[in-house]
């Protein structure tokens, strides 16, 4: 009786190891919280961003937006160009959420985050940045808070430095040309009639928008 | 011995597993005698009934020599690893044999980038194939890096060529291989260089002749053509 009991035992602890070794965390907010430990050290723990490291403001945004991005950065439609430093250290990173949820789950915590608009680093005209705005209203509205039909991104309250460095990148193909890209490929044209002073006004007047 | 665990690819990757295979032996030939005899004399010493433990001072010749023979057999074999070590260490770090291609392998947080030459086979021209993650070269052909490293202290590893070079910011550091074998491997950063370390991977393709030609036509820049 005692050597049934304790393989009784040895089976029921066998089953709780491989149990405990196969479980899959639940996808949900609190795996989102857990994965976003793996951002702060580039984006901040409240997801503000950071300058230094071209990390850019990701608190608050869409959750369908996020996610897109993920997707975007791990099946190498984003963040591939050799010479597109920052880009291939987030596609890096993306690699990292290899769970199924993972994505959503990390991109609802993100989109749960108080979104605290960027501080202003570049000053333009902002007169001429709204006529050139006018290109964008039909996709980013006009307001600024982005389109979840057509996949565009809310602008305001992004850093001014990394929507300039966007549109930089879209011009000189370094985004925006892997043809699954839809919506880059999109955004790619609107970039190559843009000169350096034309993004900075129109980046200039997007830090007006509320 | 150790190519039936991990292939060997390069041309200078089975002198190193000789090196690691000569260590192991004569290493693992002394371990095994010491601890036969530690053992042996625990148990022929062991506590009896009867018999009392005495103090040696190791100063007895005959009790010396346990000691002085092995010492001296032991430096033997370190002056043979040595000898050995040196010999492997100048063909792989050394020596560097002429080019047939010279290559650019940049690392950053967390990726490798490769810049090879196009068509005209020359490095740091306007044809040059630039490449994320992905290095592909000809089988049987002398490749010399030049290794560099855009941010932080990364290692260039080829676990099938046992090549192994750390790349340092502000330097490039030359090195050579020459593949051996066909075939698609794992490229890898054997430094810890951040949060993403763990995922820096990379792929080499070491093809024939054929299909790298194929692949150089293919991805030269077209404006370079």
């Amino acid at each position: 009786m005692p050597r049934k009991k304790s393989l009784r035992a040895i089976v029921l602890l066998a089953a709780l190891g491989a149990g405990a070794c196969a479980r899959t965390p639940a996808p949900g907010l609190a795996r989102g919280k857990e994965l976003f430990a793996t951002c702060v050290p580039c984006h901040g723990s409240d997801g503000e961003g950071s300058q230094e490291l071209g990390a850019p403001n990701i608190a608050g945004l869409p959750k369908w937006y996020v996610q897109a991005q993920l997707q975007k950065f791990q099946t190498r439609q984003r963040g591939v160009n050799p010479f597109d430093t920052v880009g291939l250290r987030m596609r890096s990173m993306s690699r990292t959420l290899n769970l199924p949820g993972d994505v959503e789950s990390v991109a609802e915590y993100v989109s749960t985050l108080t979104r605290t608009p960027a501080p202003v680093t570049l000053r333009g005209n902002v007169e001429a940045g709204k006529a050139t705005f006018q290109t964008c209203v039909a996709c980013h509205g006009p307001d600024g808070h982005g389109t979840e039909s057509v996949g565009a991104p809310p602008l305001v309250g992004q850093a001014d430095w990394y929507l300039v460095r966007q549109l930089h990148l879209f011009k000189k193909g370094w985004r925006g040309t892997d043809p699954r890209d839809i919506q880059g490929g999109t955004m790619r044209p609107m970039s190559l009639g843009l000169d350096d002073l034309s993004m900075t006004n129109v980046v200039a007047y997007i830090q007006t928008l509320k | 011995m150790l190519h039936g665990l991990i292939t060997e690819a390069s041309s200078f990757a089975g002198s190193i597993d000789w090196l690691i295979f000569l260590v192991l032996v004569l290493v693992g030939f002394w371990f095994i005698l010491a601890e036969g005899v530690f053992f042996w004399l625990i148990f022929r010493f062991r506590s009896r009934p009867g018999h009392t433990g005495q103090y040696l001072t190791g100063k007895e010749k005959h009790i010396k020599r346990w000691i002085n023979i092995p010492h001296a057999l032991v430096l033997v074999c370190d002056v043979v690893i040595v000898i050995a070590a040196i010999h492997v260490w100048y063909i792989v770090k050394m020596d560097l044999p002429p080019a047939d291609y010279t290559i650019r392998v940049t690392g950053q947080q967390w990726a490798w980038v490769f810049q090879q030459p196009g068509e005209d086979g020359q490095l740091d021209t306007p044809d040059d194939i630039f490449t994320t993650d992905s290095l592909h070269v000809e089988v049987n052909k002398t490749y010399q890096f030049l290794l560099e490293s855009r941010d932080v202290i990364h290692d260039f590893s080829v676990p099938v060529f046992r090549l192994k070079q750390d790349a340092v910011p502000g330097r490039t550091i030359t090195g050579w291989f020459r593949p051996t074998k066909t075939g698609t491997f794992d490229v890898q950063c054997a430094k810890l260089c951040g949060i993403g370390h763990g995922v820096m991977e990379g792929s080499l393709v070491v093809e024939d002749q054929a299909h790298h030609t194929a692949w150089v036509a293919k991805n030269t820049p077209a404006a370079a053509q």
